[in-house]
Formats: structure tokens, C-alpha cells, sequence
């Protein structure tokens, strides 16, 4: 297996502030690759480069085979790279049904519109109950599933999910964590950053460990590194 | 989180919050200007310099607090200049139909503005944002109709004239060039600006600042949002409502023009040119956008066209007005010294 | 009878125009979340273009939608030099009050110098008049009461039934969220803006098919259209159209009975009380948020 997404040497941040100091990662090659780390050192800045939010000042990104970096999030999206957002703010005025709609708007992702909806109806049962609901009478978990189904409409080659499960119930957190495992095991790689390592271990197996926008530590499956070893670092630093 | 490279910081005076200058160098600074101003008649000797002048003081006294309501209390009042109209006729029938003493009448027309903005802030109470905007808009275009119907007494379209100027003792306030105005108005500018920076940095002001950042929060430490949005704007309209009534002593005369979009357009501007939250932006951007006014005097439509477009470059390049673009140059001269 | 009539015929004629000139204001407000406070002069400058291709000897027919046409171009270009650079700004809103504000001014005192302050007309819609229930009507009154539904209709349909104007739904409540699902943001604005000002300048075309046009006509419909944006609850499109109407109503009551004088005072105390027991206008269901 090649490499979805390749990141290398990005340096990237807001305004005078730089967060990312050449930061780079790999996805695709060894599966689904986690991201984990202290609050406010970069994971979030990271995807919002990926994912065309934010344009890098050096460094490249190469998705796919195509080098990315400083396109649009529009043509971004169009290659299949899909992100989908921390926090579930989403269109408060607009129906799921709606936002499906959305979802598939991209050209490339409209020929699959109908497939889609209904892959997304038969992992979320909890949404296809409430089709025509506005989301903002939504409540957090299930404005999550939202979330998840509309990055699923624009027909992703390639996942990222930022702290999907945020401030979720436990009980919501499994189900969110089937659904996301449905939705690895129907093909689509992830790049999946959490602060519940648990819930990362569940989904990756190719993880990195981000401090002051770097990578400090990177674990390949197969490293023998102890679950406890991870905690360690994650609360220890 | 961030990760700018702070250097250690060398033993001494107490860490200044960012930006906040201590009161006795600001009234140094303020009372410095303050000097400079009141010289200006000695080296600008003729009536229409004067003139000017003069009205840069009326427009720094209602631009500032409107700076007031607006940068400090986070309340878009768009009938700000409709106190100032309320100080323009009040003055004037106070004057004329009532007889009163023409300084009496001059507090009077503040004291009178400060009841019409208690009045406004009923309504909008505990509205938000653009539903502000647009009440006090409403509201502004209400004050305009009724004078202009009560035009027996207002005289409608055709406005007020013979007002009663003020007077100083026995000095000839006509004849001597503007100069006992041009003080009168000075006077009046140098109150304003002291009332406006001791209220921002009382108690009340710092609440009504601690609001306008975080409303939720600030509720829930205890402060009252309808009491201090009512004495952001009563505070705001006291000098307006003045600078109104100076204004139609001054000029002798009043119209309903003083409720126009062009005159708003303009204060407004000075307002944001200057910077808001500052109180010193909008007089420094009054001095700056009259002064070039006037020097386009002979332009025709191509003055307000002019204003319009300098209005719009600063509102995209420089989002901090002339304060934040001097706070920038500032930072820059005291970073490279360090 | 007489008065039925009369009172009928003026509050559907008013309450049309005032639809068409608020419309224009909401939907900008319901997609983009600003306040275009240059409406009024955009209205008349669509008028003043259509004044000047039928000056040129075009025929009102053919003029009257290329006015439209160019206006949307000029709402395209108002929105990317005063409105797009300064998305992301803490106070978006109030900002875009003032560079609309001076936009507007520029533009009206550029028509003054092109123009000249002399009142000019344009030809009616249809032009003639008709007896109707025993009340005089012009045509062009009729036209426009006939027309204004329909394009309302039209744009609403737009708004909710294509992906469209899904899209330009979605782009004021989520701007980051719009651009990771693939939207246009920047075609997206200037598209909102482009059928604003394609409603306004046929509202401007409306008005100066019966009233003399001036520069500084925009200054009144901005007014009502701001009056009735803020009844009809700023959280939707449909709000306005209804609240329009209703103004419109009421303001031919009150003229009937009260007399033109006193109407507009009525009409903002109406408006004050209306804010302060419903701040978020009659029609609204809720707030916007936006606020």
C-alpha cells in the first residue's frame, strides 16, 4: 500500500504565530493513522493545512499522488479529501436531509448521491429517524453522526476526523466508534485525532505524537510499545 | 499555547497589562495637547481657520462619545447624532420660546439628550446586535419626523434662526473673530474628553467594557446588562446633547440636516478612523478628516466621494483606525530598541 | 365600497414595492449575514441605468432587463471590494454598515455628477391607466401588484428547492463548514449579492415608473425596506414578504383615515412597540443567531 497523504517539512500557523515548525507525516502506508497530543500544539492547525483551511508558509502536501499545498479547500474536497471539523456547529438552520444534500455537492461526489444517503441511513439508524429535523434541535452526539454523514456524502478517498467524539457520552462514544469502524472496514482510509486514546487504539494502529508542532514520536504498528507507554506520553510530557 | 519567543523579562517595575497606559502619563499627554490647542488661535489668527477649527471640537466632542456607546459599550447607537439634534433644538427653543439664559439652556439640551437616550434604551433593552442598529435607526428618523411636523415650533423644513449665542461677561462675541468660541468650544472638548476617560476607567466603565467582551460572563458575575447599557448611553449623550446646543448657538441657527445620513456618514467615519475604543481616535480623526475636508472644499461631488473612498481603504487596511495604526508604529519603534 | 377598494388596491400596491425593496435586503442578510446599507442607492441606480438605455433609445422592454443585468454585475463588484475582504473580522456586521454606507454614498454622488440632480422618469411598465372597483389605477400599479408575486415566488422556490440556493442557505450559518464540503464560498457571496441587487434595481425600475427619480432617492425605500426586514424577522425571507404586505396594509388604512401626515410616525411607534415584546419581528419563529 502506497501512501495516501504524504506531509513533509510544513510550517504553518496564524498570523505572526507559527504552530507548525516543518512538521511532517504519512498516511495511507500503514493503515489508519492516529494523531494524539497535548491541547494547542498543532494537531488541529495541521488538518486545517490538509485540508486547504489554512494555506502553509513552506513544506508540501501530497495527496494521492498530487501535490496539494495552497489549494483551495473547494478542490481539495473535489480529490475526495475529506475533513471533517472539530466541534459539530455545523448549519444549525438546515435539516439532516439538507445537509446530506450538501454533502454531495462536490461534481465528483454527486454520481453517488443516492448510494451515499443510504449507506449513511443504514449507519446512522438514530438520523434516518430524524430526516427532516433541524440540526441545531439536534443533540451532540448525534450532531457528530451528522458531521460524520455529510463528509461520508461527499465521497471520501481519504478521512480525516478531528476529536469526533468531544464532550460525548460514553454510550454515544461506542456507537460513534462502530459506525467509524464500518466506515474503515468499507475501504476508506482515516486520519483520526482524539484525545481518548482508547478510542484511537480501537481505529489505528499507526499513531503519532504531536508536541509543539512536531512530531516527537511516531509508532508504527509493529513497534513494540506498551498501551501504558502511550498514556505515559500523552500525560506525561 | 503559542509559541512566540517571549525573552525573560529584566528585573523592575511591576508587568503593565499591554496597552494600558498609566493615568498620570495619559494626563500628562492629554493635558500637553491640551496646551498646544489652546494656542493654536495665537498662530491661526483668522476667522475661517477659527471656524474650522471649532467644528473639529463640536465633531471630536459627539465622535468621542459616540466612541463611547459604540468602542467602550459595544452598542451600535445609530441615533447618536439624533442627541446631538436633540441638543441643537432643545438649545434653540429653550432660547427663543423659553426665554432661558443661553448658558442655563446650554446644560439644559444635555440634560434633555440624556433623557431622550434613557428613553431610546427602553427598547432596546436587551436586544442584540443589528436588532440595535436598527431601533435606534428608527428611532433617529422618529425624533427628525416629529420636529419636522411640529414645524409651528420647530419650523418644519425651514429650521430655526435668531438664535441667542452665548455670552462671556462683556466680550464682544462678534466681533472679535471667533475667539471666545473657539475657547468656549475648546472648554467644552477638554470636559467632554475628561468626563469620557474618567468614566472609562471607573468602575462602571471597566463593567460596561467587561460586557461588551463577554456578555454571558459578565451577566453572571453580577452585571446588570440593562442598568449599564442605560449609563453607557445616558453618559454618552450628556456632551452631545451639549455639543448640539453649542452648535446651534454658534451658528445661530438650526435645520433637521443635523439628522441627515451625511452628517452620520461623517461622524461615524471619524469614529472608526480613529480607532474605536480609544476616545482619542475619533478627536484625533475629527482634526484629520475636517481638515481634509475642507481642503477639498472646492471638489464639489468629489469631496464626499473622496471621503467615501478613504473611509473604505481604512476600513480594509487599517481595521484599528489611526490609534491602532499608531500603536502598531509605536510597537514597532519600541521592539526594535529592545 | 369606495374605501374598501381603495384601502385594498393601495395596500397590495405598497405592500408589493415594499417586498421588492426588501427583499433584496433580507436575502443578503439571510446568506451572508450582513447589512447592505447601500440597498436604497443600488435601487436607484437600477432605476437611473434603465433611465439612461431607454434615453439612448432603447425600448423600455429591452432596457429594463439589461438595467437588471448590469445591477447584478454591480452587486458582484460591491460585494468583493466592501464586503468578501472583510469576512472573518470580529464585528463583521457593524463594519460592512459603514463600508456600504460610504460605498453608497460613492455611488450616489457619482450618479449626481453623472447625472446631474434634475428629477428624471422613466416609462411606466404598462403604460395607461383603468377603473378597478370605482378607484383610478394605473397599469403600471396593476403590473406591478401581478409581477412582485411572482418573482417573489420565484426566488423563494431558488432559495429552497435547488442546490443552489441551498448552498447560499448554508454559506452565512458555516463558512468553514461550506468550503470542507466543496461550496464556491466566493461565488456564493457574489452570487447573493448579484440577485440583491437585481431586486433592487427592479424596485428602483418600479419606483421611477411613477415617481420622479433624484440621486437621493434610495434614502426612503432603505428606510421602509429596513423597517419591514426588522418586522418581518430577519431570520428569514419569508418574514419580510409577509411583513411587507402587511405594512403595506396598514399604511393605507392609516393614510385613509389618519392622512399621509401621520402615518410614518404610527408606523416607527409601531415598529418599537413590535421590537420590544418580539424582538426577533412578527413573523420569526426564532432568532437568528447571527445577531
Amino acid at each position: 500500500m502506497t501512501n495516501m497523504l504524504s506531509v513533509t517539512g510544513l510550517t504553518a500557523g496564524y498570523g505572526r504565530v507559527t504552530v507548525l515548525h516543518g512538521i511532517g507525516i504519512e498516511a495511507g502506508k500503514h493503515g489508519n493513522v492516529g494523531l494524539f497530543g497535548p491541547n494547542g500544539h498543532g494537531k488541529t492547525t495541521l488538518l486545517r493545512a490538509v485540508s486547504g483551511l489554512l494555506k502553509p508558509k513552506a513544506g508540501s502536501i501530497v495527496f494521492d499522488g498530487a501535490d496539494i499545498t495552497g489549494e483551495s479547500a473547494r478542490s481539495i474536497v473535489a480529490r475526495g479529501l475529506v475533513h471533517v471539523p472539530q466541534g459539530n456547529t455545523l448549519f444549525p438552520d438546515l435539516t439532516i436531509a439538507d445537509c446530506m444534500s450538501l454533502g454531495a455537492f462536490s461534481p465528483h461526489a454527486r454520481p453517488h448521491e443516492a448510494a451515499n444517503k443510504e449507506r449513511v441511513a443504514a449507519l446512522f439508524p438514530k438520523l434516518a429517524e430524524r430526516w427532516r429535523q433541524r440540526v441545531r434541535t439536534l443533540s451532540g452526539g448525534e450532531r457528530q453522526m451528522v458531521s460524520i454523514g455529510v463528509a461520508l456524502m461527499s465521497h471520501p478517498k481519504l478521512l480525516i476526523l478531528d476529536e469526533p467524539t468531544l464532550g460525548l457520552a460514553p454510550k454515544i462514544k461506542d456507537e460513534l466508534c462502530k459506525a467509524v469502524l464500518d466506515i474503515s472496514k468499507a475501504g476508506v482510509p482515516l486520519i483520526v485525532v482524539e484525545q481518548d486514546v482508547e478510542f484511537l487504539l480501537e481505529l489505528t494502529n499507526h499513531l503519532y505524537f504531536i508536541n509543539h508542532g512536531q512530531v516527537e514520536t511516531e509508532i508504527k504498528p509493529g513497534d513494540s510499545l506498551a498501551h501504558s507507554d502511550i498514556m505515559a506520553m500523552y500525560f506525561g510530557q | 499555547m503559542s509559541v512566540i519567543e517571549t525573552s525573560a523579562p529584566t528585573v523592575s517595575a511591576p508587568p503593565r497589562a499591554p496597552g494600558r497606559t498609566p493615568w498620570m502619563t495619559e494626563l500628562a499627554g492629554a493635558l500637553v495637547g491640551l496646551l498646544v490647542l489652546a494656542l493654536l488661535p495665537l498662530v491661526v489668527g483668522d476667522a475661517y481657520g477659527r471656524h474650522v477649527l471649532i467644528m473639529v471640537f463640536i465633531y471630536a466632542v459627539v465622535a468621542s462619545n459616540w466612541d463611547l456607546s459604540l468602542g467602550y459599550g459595544g452598542v451600535f447607537n445609530f441615533g447618536h447624532l439624533a442627541l446631538f439634534g436633540i441638543g441643537v433644538y432643545a438649545y434653540s427653543l429653550l432660547t427663543k420660546l423659553a426665554m432661558f439664559d443661553p448658558w442655563v439652556a446650554l446644560v439644559a439640551s444635555g440634560v434633555i439628550a440624556v433623557v431622550a437616550a434613557v428613553v431610546v434604551t427602553i427598547p432596546i433593552l436587551r436586544l442584540k446586535g443589528i436588532y440595535i442598529i436598527l431601533v435606534t435607526f428608527g428611532f433617529a428618523q422618529l425624533v427628525m419626523q416629529v420636529i419636522l411636523s411640529q414645524s409651528d415650533y420647530t419650523g418644519g423644513t425651514q429650521g430655526i434662526v435668531r438664535i441667542p449665542g452665548l455670552y462671556w461677561f462683556d466680550h464682544n462675541m462678534v466681533r472679535d473673530a471667533k475667539f471666545a468660541y473657539f475657547y468656549i468650544a475648546l472648554a467644552m472638548l477638554a470636559l467632554s474628553t475628561l468626563f469620557l476617560r474618567v468614566f472609562v476607567r471607573s468602575r462602571t466603565g471597566k463593567s460596561v467594557v467587561a460586557l461588551r467582551d463577554n456578555e454571558e460572563y459578565a451577566v453572571s458575575r453580577g452585571v446588570s446588562l440593562v442598568r449599564q447599557r442605560m449609563i453607557t448611553l445616558a453618559a454618552s449623550a450628556f456632551f452631545t446633547g451639549i455639543a448640539g446646543a453649542f452648535y446651534a448657538a454658534y451658528q445661530r441657527n438650526a435645520s433637521v440636516e443635523v439628522f441627515g445620513m451625511s452628517l452620520a456618514t461623517i461622524v461615524l467615519s471619524m469614529v472608526l478612523l480613529g480607532g474605536t475604543g480609544t476616545i482619542y481616535g475619533a478627536i484625533i480623526a475629527s482634526f484629520v478628516l475636517t481638515v481634509f475636508a475642507e481642503s477639498m472644499a472646492d471638489f464639489g461631488a468629489w469631496r464626499p466621494m473622496i471621503t467615501a473612498v478613504l473611509i473604505i481603504v481604512v476600513m480594509l487596511v487599517y481595521p484599528g483606525g489611526i490609534v491602532g495604526m499608531l500603536k502598531a508604529l509605536w510597537g514597532l519603534a519600541t521592539r526594535r530598541r529592545a | 365600497m369606495n374605501a374598501l377598494a381603495d384601502i385594498l388596491f393601495g395596500g397590495l400596491f405598497q405592500g408589493s414595492l415594499y417586498a421588492m425593496m426588501a427583499v433584496g435586503l433580507a436575502l443578503v442578510w439571510t446568506t451572508i449575514g450582513v447589512f447592505n446599507f447601500s440597498h436604497g442607492v443600488l435601487m436607484m441606480l437600477g432605476a437611473y441605468f434603465a433611465w439612461q438605455l431607454v434615453d439612448w433609445g432603447l425600448a423600455p422592454a429591452l432596457a429594463f432587463p439589461i438595467a437588471v443585468l448590469l445591477m447584478a454585475g454591480v452587486g458582484w463588484l460591491l460585494q468583493a471590494t466592501v464586503v468578501r475582504p472583510l469576512i472573518g473580522r470580529a464585528n463583521l456586521v457593524l463594519v460592512v454598515v459603514i463600508t456600504t454606507l460610504a460605498a453608497g454614498s460613492l455611488i450616489e454622488n457619482g450618479v449626481l455628477e453623472l447625472w446631474g440632480p434634475r428629477s428624471k422618469q422613466i416609462p411606466p411598465l404598462v403604460a395607461g391607466n383603468a377603473m378597478l372597483g370605482g378607484v383610478g389605477v394605473s397599469l403600471h400599479q396593476i403590473a406591478i401588484i401581478v409581477v412582485t408575486p411572482i418573482i417573489l415566488l420565484a426566488l423563494w422556490l431558488f432559495l429552497n428547492r435547488t442546490r443552489l440556493g441551498l448552498a447560499l442557505r448554508a454559506v452565512a450559518q458555516n463558512e468553514d463548514a461550506a468550503c470542507l464540503v466543496g461550496l464556491n464560498v466566493t461565488m456564493l457571496y457574489g452570487l447573493a449579492f448579484a440577485i440583491a441587487a437585481s431586486l433592487a434595481a427592479l424596485a428602483g425600475i418600479f419606483l421611477g415608473g411613477y415617481r420622479f427619480m433624484t440621486p437621493v432617492m434610495g434614502a426612503d425605500p432603505l428606510l421602509k425596506a429596513l423597517i419591514v426586514v426588522v418586522f418581518g424577522g430577519i431570520s428569514s425571507i419569508s418574514g419580510p414578504i409577509f411583513a411587507a404586505y402587511l405594512i403595506g396594509f396598514f399604511e393605507a388604512i392609516c393614510s385613509y383615515y389618519f392622512g399621509l401626515y401621520w402615518t410614518p410616525a404610527l408606523l416607527f411607534a409601531a415598529l418599537i412597540l413590535t421590537l420590544m415584546i418580539k424582538p426577533e419581528g412578527i413573523f420569526a419563529s426564532r432568532s437568528r443567531g447571527l445577531a
